[in-house]
């Protein structure tokens, strides 16, 4: 069997159409305010709450975003437990109870994709009605699988945590019995998975203080690719926001989720300029 | 047959062709027996999805305005893509709207701004059941869920979605009437 799979050749049926963050941030379209003076506007509150107008349908597309994300974490953590043979941790080997973790964390996601297919259904959506955005497996793709870890199951599952807890949230205000106890068994899922990372990244580079930065550093770049350039964040501009208790008990440091609130709105602001200078190169009312 | 200007005519954040958004809401006018003139007003700023229609005065001489964010005519699937589909259920949802406030009996109808989040959900209903009979594609699931996150998730909720879903030629009084139940 081919190790190293290229996000290029993931396995989907004609239903599915992919995108990349390239291409969706040459959408110079924005819901976030992005006129320094505007006391309210259209984006003045964008947090996914029922009392959105649009909350049903921006529901459903965050709904599948999370299939789709599924999808992905189940081939990453699939690939982890396949590419590397078992070892001690040196040497692009993992050692085998790592192994075991990422079979059981494939087998998590496989269910929760079930899961998140149902709950598609149940809210209107069909599977592959909105694009799929692959920068999650993309995550998965390091030869090291000490940046896998820091990659899929830190940022990526982290990203998970936030996500479900605010969609937890909106089926418990919403009165969706549904969503609301299916999210919550998923985010216990997903707390496991990130302590997994969390752990497994401390113990294989417990003698290798390099690698371990590398890991570190590599983490905090796709933090900042999952914040979607501030659509994850404290600003009410944000649709969802950090899962600071859950990341806690998933072993995030009080520092480490320090730095990804600061990355979150570092990122906001930077989708906010990148937006402002292309209305300026269009000569749109920015 | 009704007179249709979109604006903007040209897009740049989007890509879009003013004429076919033209001939989309003149061939649902058609349909509904819409004479007014009508104005789609396209704000293609925003990713967001809202519509909304104003119009003049009922009588079938005054403008209607349609108004929708550029994500309401977008295919989901490829983003900053124009889709014929969304657009007719999108633009058609609104219209319908028009063609309601023109009876008497919705005089007391609040404009569309100021419809309560249960009001504009009931008026969907009612809508998007009429549309998928003129044979216009539009997924019941889709307005179930968005009814039920409105009224509450019980079957009684779901035995009023149905009666507003089948209904034709309802006053406003009578949507908020089967909406409550």
């Amino acid at each position: 069997m081919r190790q190293f799979f290229p996000v290029e050749d993931l396995a989907r049926d004609e239903r599915f159409v992919q995108t990349n963050m390239a291409e969706r941030m040459k959408d110079g379209r924005t819901a976030i305010d992005v006129k320094e003076s505007s006391a309210k506007s259209r984006g003045a509150s964008k947090r996914l709450t029922p009392e959105r107008h649009d909350a049903s349908d921006a529901a459903r597309g965050l709904m599948h975003g999370i299939m789709v994300g599924e999808i992905q974490a189940l081939e990453g953590a699939g690939r982890t437990a396949h590419d590397f043979a078992a070892g001690d941790g040196t040497n692009d080997t993992v050692p085998f109870e790592l192994k075991l973790d990422m079979a059981r964390q494939a087998w998590d996601e496989a269910r929760h994709v079930e899961i998140s297919a149902k709950l598609s259904d149940w809210m209107g959506t069909e599977l592959g009605e909105f694009a799929e955005n692959t920068v999650l497996f993309e995550a998965a793709c390091s030869n090291d699988p000490i940046l896998r870890l820091a990659g899929v199951n830190r940022a990526l599952e982290g990203l998970a945590i936030d996500v479900f807890t605010q969609m937890k949230e909106f089926g418990d205000v919403a009165g969706d019995p549904f969503l609301e106890f299916c999210e919550d068994w998923m985010l216990a899922d997903e707390v496991t998975h990130v302590k997994m990372g969390s752990d497994w990244l401390r113990k294989v580079t417990a003698n290798d203080p390099d690698r371990r930065t590398k890991a570190l550093e590599f983490q905090q770049v796709v933090d900042k690719l999952f914040s979607f350039g501030g659509a994850r964040g404290e600003s009410p501009e944000s649709s969802f926001s950090l899962a600071k208790r859950f990341r806690e008990l998933a072993g995030f440091t009080d520092d480490e989720v320090e730095t990804i609130s600061q990355m979150d709105a570092e990122a906001l602001e930077e989708r906010k300029e990148a937006v402002r200078k292309y209305r300026e190169r269009v000569g749109a009312d920015v | 047959m009704a007179k249709v200007t979109v604006s903007p005519e040209e897009f740049t954040f989007v890509k879009y062709d003013a004429a076919v958004i033209a001939a989309i809401v003149a061939e649902l006018a058609e349909q509904l027996e819409i004479a007014n003139p009508i104005r789609v007003v396209v704000d293609e700023t925003t990713p967001l999805a809202k519509v909304y229609e104003e119009i003049e005065a009922a009588s079938s001489d005054a403008t209607i305005t349609l108004h929708a964010e550029s994500g309401a005519l977008e295919d989901r699937k490829h983003p900053m893509s124009f889709s014929a589909t969304g657009a007719r259920e999108a633009l058609g949802r609104v219209l319908l709207r028009a063609h309601d406030r023109m009876r008497a009996d919705f005089a007391d109808a609040p404009a569309d701004l100021e419809l309560t989040l249960e009001e504009n959900a009931a008026w969907d209903t009612y809508c998007a059941g009429r549309l998928e009979r003129m044979g216009v594609e539009t997924n019941q699931q889709r307005w179930r869920y968005n009814h039920r996150n409105r009224f509450g998730f019980h079957d009684r909720v779901d035995v009023a979605f149905d009666a507003l879903w089948a209904a034709d030629d309802l006053g406003w009084s009578d949507v908020v009437a089967l909406a409550r139940g």
